[in-house]
């Protein structure tokens, strides 16, 4: 999970960390501003102009990050999470809290998704931070490159689907067979 | 109509459209936090039911029309 708190952290309100203020992408509203530029994808990412975009990120890259608020913090907190279905809520990937004058903050960080994160999915990434500026909040719709089968996830759900629907297949099967019989019998 | 017949399809059902959702995620086609996802499995539950239900209404009103034996 480090490298999803990195991304999400980096790309929403990444440095929260040590002063204040982040950055981050996607829909954002409040006072606050932050970017992420992927060094070996040559991917930038702006909260303020990427909007309702879907950004899609390497498996594997170096981050630079920025972001800041509108003024000394002072007493701070946020969080960010992964949207889940309803009524699942959220995942918390990260939060922080704590006290400080510095209304910016910037850094690199490496991240390596390990294999079982499926590429291709679409996840909504929201975050908050609340500081004496006010409420920041927003949220980034990410995927990893690449497809389905790029996960060994995708064949232990395929494998799922098949033998629930067997059986569902051949009850359904049983079931025309003796509707089409009957209808024969009675047709007689 | 047999009660554990009719939980074991439903059952069937809701896992098969569970996986079915899990999927359509897994390819991309809808995002993790859609709705779909919730609302696949119920009606995969609803589905197995009734599949049942339709299965054994055929069933007796196929006993129900049989000729009287000779």
């Amino acid at each position: 999970m480090k490298t999803i708190r990195w991304v999400t952290a980096g790309l929403l309100f990444g440095a929260v960390m040590v002063g204040s203020g982040s950055p981050a992408a996607a829909q954002l509203e409040g006072e606050c501003s932050g970017s992420g530029v992927w060094k070996d994808s040559d991917l930038a990412v702006d909260a303020e102009s990427v909007g309702d975009e879907l950004v899609t990120i390497p498996r594997k890259d170096t981050v630079d990050w920025q972001g800041s608020v509108s003024g000394p913090p002072g007493e701070y907190s946020g969080s960010i999470w992964i949207e889940l279905p309803p009524p699942f809520g959220k995942v918390e990937i990260d939060n922080w809290g704590g006290t400080s004058d510095n209304n910016n903050n910037a850094g690199s960080e490496d991240y390596d998704l390990p294999k079982l994160v499926p590429a291709g999915v679409e996840f909504k990434v929201v975050g908050e931070h609340t500081d004496s500026n006010g409420h920041c909040e927003g949220y980034v719709r990410l995927e990893i490159e690449g497809g389905a089968f790029d996960s060994p996830i995708i064949w232990g759900a395929l494998v799922l689907t098949a033998l629930t629907g067997g059986p569902l297949a051949l009850l359904l099967i049983a079931m025309v067979k003796s509707a089409v019989g009957a209808g024969i019998g009675g047709a007689r | 109509m047999k009660i554990g017949k009719l939980i074991t399809t439903a059952l069937l059902g809701f896992m098969f459209f569970l996986f079915i959702g899990l999927d359509l995620v897994l390819f991309g086609v809808i995002p993790l936090n859609s709705v779909v996802v919730t609302i696949m499995p119920i009606i995969g539950l609803v589905l197995g039911a009734a599949l049942v239900v339709v299965a054994s209404r055929k069933q007796g009103s196929a006993v129900n029309t049989a000729p009287p034996a000779a």
